[in-house]
């Protein structure tokens, strides 16, 4: 071309235009495919969680209802003080918290235990895991329906297998002791083999050398399983923890079918007494209040509860 | 301490059997190795003295006891495993103790020999970590560790340093060979590398398709192996083998038109009027170039290539390649001197591949 | 290989474990037959003291789900084959959509840092944690707002939202396992991000979004809080009919059995044909595939 002091004939300089035009659409196309990916997902999320919790909030601070929404009076606390101080409430939450922790420790304990025993390889392994999982698979509602089918005090097979060995016939469902174990019967049916799936997976993923090195070092069975086995699985187990703990927290389906919170309403959850309150007694603005309680509370276990799993992730 | 007798020891997996009929003695405080090819049932061996696999046949017996039927728990043995076993979710304190916790061991014992072990292998920086903080190397060492606290009769140890880097495997041979001859205890370890098994063992025992081979001391491996296999494993670069073939006053080399002869090559006699048809052996180390004229074959030299401090050369003989080591620093040229040293000539019945020495033969 | 060192109590020990595995196993698979044997049963052997093992099958229950025969026509069986449609309706259109989106985010979270990313992505593992009837309290207003009460379209959006985040994460998980070099290699060829997404990524991962929608599938097919509350006659789906089934009548316990048969095979095909991603799809994935 020409002189070196003139770098930029006409030419070169449409050519560098052409790439910092390219460069710019290849950086810009990067930022357009985060934005245009992830709006929808976003959208959904903003439209069906955020703005129903905000709204849940500001409406927690009126006494409202859904079936006269003209009339919404401010209360500012009122609903809050109101469901703090009604032993009704506190009468629910002991119960949630009485079904949870059955639930909870009958399911890593039996689910523990069965995912220990079937961790082996063993022909048909595939069948006999997929047919184990099959209560976990039926809708809470339809497991609901079952439970209380067989819990029947009159021709449940339930009670006739205890009266056939001797044992007195139990209404189930009409008394409040017996009602809240028969939740936690059907919710561990149901939910045991969850736990079997994730603890089997935990303790196949310990190499086979770690046992043999215990078994060298003079560890009994029990030895191995409590020192070696349990530590070794334990952040695994510790989100199938979680897992149950919040879901059977927030467990609603089930009683809905099971025992429509009776007898009286001595069975209802949280959950339940949200949805009885604002779908019910149309009590909007009082079940929003609840509502906000009740995740507050979720919020605030799950938090505590991944923190003390990251902890746990970072020791190895 | 004890002493380790396997009587007609056979191990089958279904139709495979991976140790086949091994008798064997390791005698009180004895460093034993067992080497072989990868599959030839060493390790098997050895996880069977430790519990880990069941005998199909045979005993394994601790100072006269058969012990087939204790687990490895019950046996009062110790082992460190190929790949690392350290508890993962142990300290590194955690771990060394943990044989001793396991069996109930009393604290302050456990105490006074955590102070041990950690004196002796320097560990002391290290206790307080966790064993993915730790280099390979000195994970095997805390392994080591935790196998020697509470003084097994048997330390069993399964390609210890196999996973370790080459710099730092030398020093913990080194080391590990130091260690037990402190201790004294009776120890099989087992390696498919010859140069562990020769600086460490006061026997090696040879393994090949689930027998064993032979067993003698290091240096008579070297010089002595019973056979071809024993002779070809041992040793690096390997044994040239080559065919023979009895003709007038002397034994021409296979596919070649070179003859050995009694006078010039001091073939020994008996193997000039051997019945059966037989091998040569012949070691790198025992062939060299020359350039006199009264000495050695004529044959084509390929290529002359150093290894390190040693330089090695190849020749042919009909379509094989040998190799030999060249002492003269000569050029690669078309045909050289080849001399084979009438010392290391070995000779092998080429039909069993067994050696054959001059009593044999008569 | 014989294992012959089993003392007394090892052997009493190793019965214990059998027997509680029996016993177990009794109380997982025993409801469950009982559920299939039930559906058969006539409303005269429902009752019978002691429970029939053996009887003439009775298909009334089965008949009044599809809508065909003579049972199709009793009060109780009123709309139940409607509701199966909306069923299908409502969760394979709600999946199809929710993987499609979650796809997407999925794949942004896995190749692009972003501003506010670790943020984002727990704002949609908590979707995992809220409970339904939390939201359920405003949704009530909103929906009727919209005019989406009692209407398809409404559950659709409801089962996007509440599969999205589990999209999300399965997806992200499966496209960690693409190796970052075939995009690289694509550009570096003069493809377009997009291309190298549409063309060569995706079909990498095509069993990962089959598994994806299986879990989505699953989840929308069972979900019964929010069709319970935002549908009234039109809409309603096979899990809320049911329990309104249980209403003034009596409970149809046949019919609902029969119910609960026909929920649970799809859900048993898709479980088999995605169990290798089981633990994936049921943690949100945060456990990883093993």
């Amino acid at each position: 071309m020409t002189g070196t002091d003139t770098p930029m004939t006409p030419d070169n300089k449409a050519q560098a235009h052409a790439v910092r035009q390219a460069e710019l659409r290849k950086r810009s196309s990067g930022r357009l495919m985060i934005f245009g990916f992830l709006s929808p997902t976003l959208a959904i999320l903003l439209f069906m969680v955020a703005y129903p919790i905000f709204s849940l909030v500001y409406y927690s601070f009126f006494n409202f209802s859904a079936l006269r929404q003209t009339t919404m009076k401010p209360v500012g606390l009122g609903n809050y003080s109101f469901l703090l101080s009604d032993p009704e409430l506190w009468g629910r939450f002991v119960f949630t918290g009485k079904f949870v922790f059955i639930c909870v420790a009958l399911q890593m304990l039996i689910g523990i235990f069965v995912g220990y025993q079937l961790q082996k390889n063993f022909r048909g392994r595939d069948v006999i895991f997929t047919i184990l999982m099959m209560p976990m698979m039926l809708s809470p509602v339809v497991v609901g329906f079952l439970w209380r089918y067989m819990l029947n005090s009159e021709w449940g097979i339930v009670n006739f297998l205890l009266s056939s060995i001797g044992l007195p016939k139990v209404d189930w469902l009409g008394q409040t002791n017996a009602a809240l174990w028969a939740a936690a019967a059907a919710d561990t049916w149901m939910w045991t083999p969850f736990i079997v799936l994730l603890a089997t997976a935990a303790f196949r993923g310990i190499p086979e050398t770690i046992y043999e090195a215990a078994e060298v070092d003079g560890a009994s069975p029990a030895y191995r399983f409590f020192r070696i086995t349990l530590p070794m699985s334990a952040p695994v187990l510790f989100i199938a923890l979680i897992l149950r703990l919040i879901d059977s927290f927030k467990q609603y389906d089930l009683f809905v079918a099971l025992t429509g919170g009776g007898p009286g309403s001595s069975t209802e959850t949280v959950s339940y007494a949200v949805a009885k309150t604002a779908f019910s007694y149309f009590y909007t603005g009082e079940a929003s209040a609840l509502a906000v309680i009740l995740l507050v509370i979720i919020i605030g276990l799950s938090m505590i509860l991944v923190r003390h799993l990251t902890k746990m992730g970072e020791k190895y | 301490m004890a002493e380790i007798k396997l009587k007609n020891l056979t191990i089958e997996f279904g139709a495979f059997k991976a140790v086949d009929d091994v008798s064997l003695t390791v005698k009180d405080g004895e460093f034993v190795v067992y080497l072989g090819p990868s599959g030839c049932g060493k390790t098997t061996t050895l996880r069977c003295i430790a519990g880990l696999v069941q005998a199909t046949s045979g005993e394994v017996m601790f100072d006269g006891v058969a012990v087939n039927d204790l687990s490895a728990s019950a046996r009062n043995i110790a082992m460190v495993f190929q790949f690392v076993s350290l508890y993962p979710h142990l300290s590194i304190k955690e771990n060394i103790v943990f044989p001793l916790k396991a069996r109930g061991v009393a604290r302050p014992e456990i105490a006074r020999k955590l102070e041990w072990v950690t004196d002796v292998f320097k560990l002391g920086d290290e206790l307080g970590r966790y064993p993915s903080a730790l280099p390979p190397g000195a994970r095997q060492k805390v392994a080591l560790a935790r196998a020697v606290i509470r003084d097994p009769a048997v330390l069993l140890l399964d390609e210890p340093l196999s996973a370790i880097d080459e710099q730092f495997r030398e020093e913990m041979r080194w080391e590990l060979g130091h260690l037990q001859r402190q201790l004294g205890v009776t120890t099989i370890y087992v390696t498919h590398d010859q140069r562990e098994a020769m600086s460490l063992a006061d026997r090696i025992v040879l393994m090949n398709n689930s027998r064993i081979v032979q067993v003698s001391e290091p240096d008579r491996m070297f010089f002595d192996p019973v056979d071809v296999f024993a002779g070809q494993f041992i040793g690096s670069p390997s044994m040239n083998l080559i065919d023979l073939e009895p003709v007038a006053g002397g034994l021409r080399l296979g596919g070649s038109d070179v003859t050995l002869t009694a006078e010039r090559d001091r073939v020994p006699q008996w193997a000039l009027s051997a019945k059966r048809p037989l091998k040569l052996g012949v070691r790198p180390i025992n062939v060299h170039l020359t350039e006199e004229p009264d000495v050695g074959v004529t044959l084509p030299v390929d290529d002359v290539f150093s290894v390190g401090r040693e330089r090695f050369f190849s020749f042919r003989i009909g379509e094989a390649i040998h190799q030999g080591v060249d002492k003269r620093r000569s050029r690669a040229g078309s045909e050289g001197r080849v001399h084979f040293d009438p010392d290391g000539l070995l000779f092998f019945d080429a039909a069993t591949g067994r050696r054959v020495n001059a009593e044999d033969a008569a | 290989m014989t294992n012959s060192r089993t003392s007394t109590i090892d052997l009493a020990t190793r019965w214990l474990i059998l027997g509680l595995l029996v016993v177990y196993t009794i109380y997982n698979v025993g409801p469950i037959f009982w559920l299939l044997l039930s559906s058969f049963k006539s409303r005269m052997d429902l009752f019978t003291m002691p429970p029939k093992l053996f009887f003439t099958p009775d298909l009334s229950g089965y008949e009044s789900v599809f809508g065909v025969g003579s049972a199709k026509d009793s009060a109780s069986a009123v709309g139940v084959f409607d509701s199966l449609v909306n069923s299908v309706i409502v969760s394979v259109s709600g999946t199809s959509l929710a993987v499609f989106f979650g796809t997407l985010a999925g794949y942004v979270c896995s190749r692009f840092n972003f501003l506010g990313k670790g943020d984002f992505m727990f704002f949609v593992l908590s979707t995992r944690m809220l409970p339904p009837v939390a939201v359920l309290v405003f949704y009530h207003l909103m929906f009727a707002r919209l005019g989406l009460a009692d209407t398809r379209f409404g559950l659709v959006l409801v089962a996007i939202f509440a599969n999205i985040g589990l999209a999300t994460w399965i997806m992200k998980g499966f496209f960690d396992g693409v190796p970052k070099e075939v995009e690289q290699i694509a550009i570096v060829n003069g493809y377009t991000r997009m291309y190298a997404f549409t063309r060569l990524v995706l079909p990498m991962v095509k069993g990962g979004i089959a598994a994806t929608a299986g879990f989505c599938f699953i989840f929308a097919w069972n979900e019964f809080a929010f069709a319970s509350i935002l549908t009234t006659t039109q809409a309603k789906t096979l899990p809320v009919k049911i329990s309104a089934a249980a209403g003034s009548t009596g409970i149809e316990w046949t019919q609902i059995c029969a119910a609960g048969v026909v929920l649970i095979i799809p859900v048993l095909v898709f479980f088999y044909l995605i169990r290798k991603h089981l633990l994936m799809g049921m943690t949100f994935g945060v456990l990883g595939r093993r």
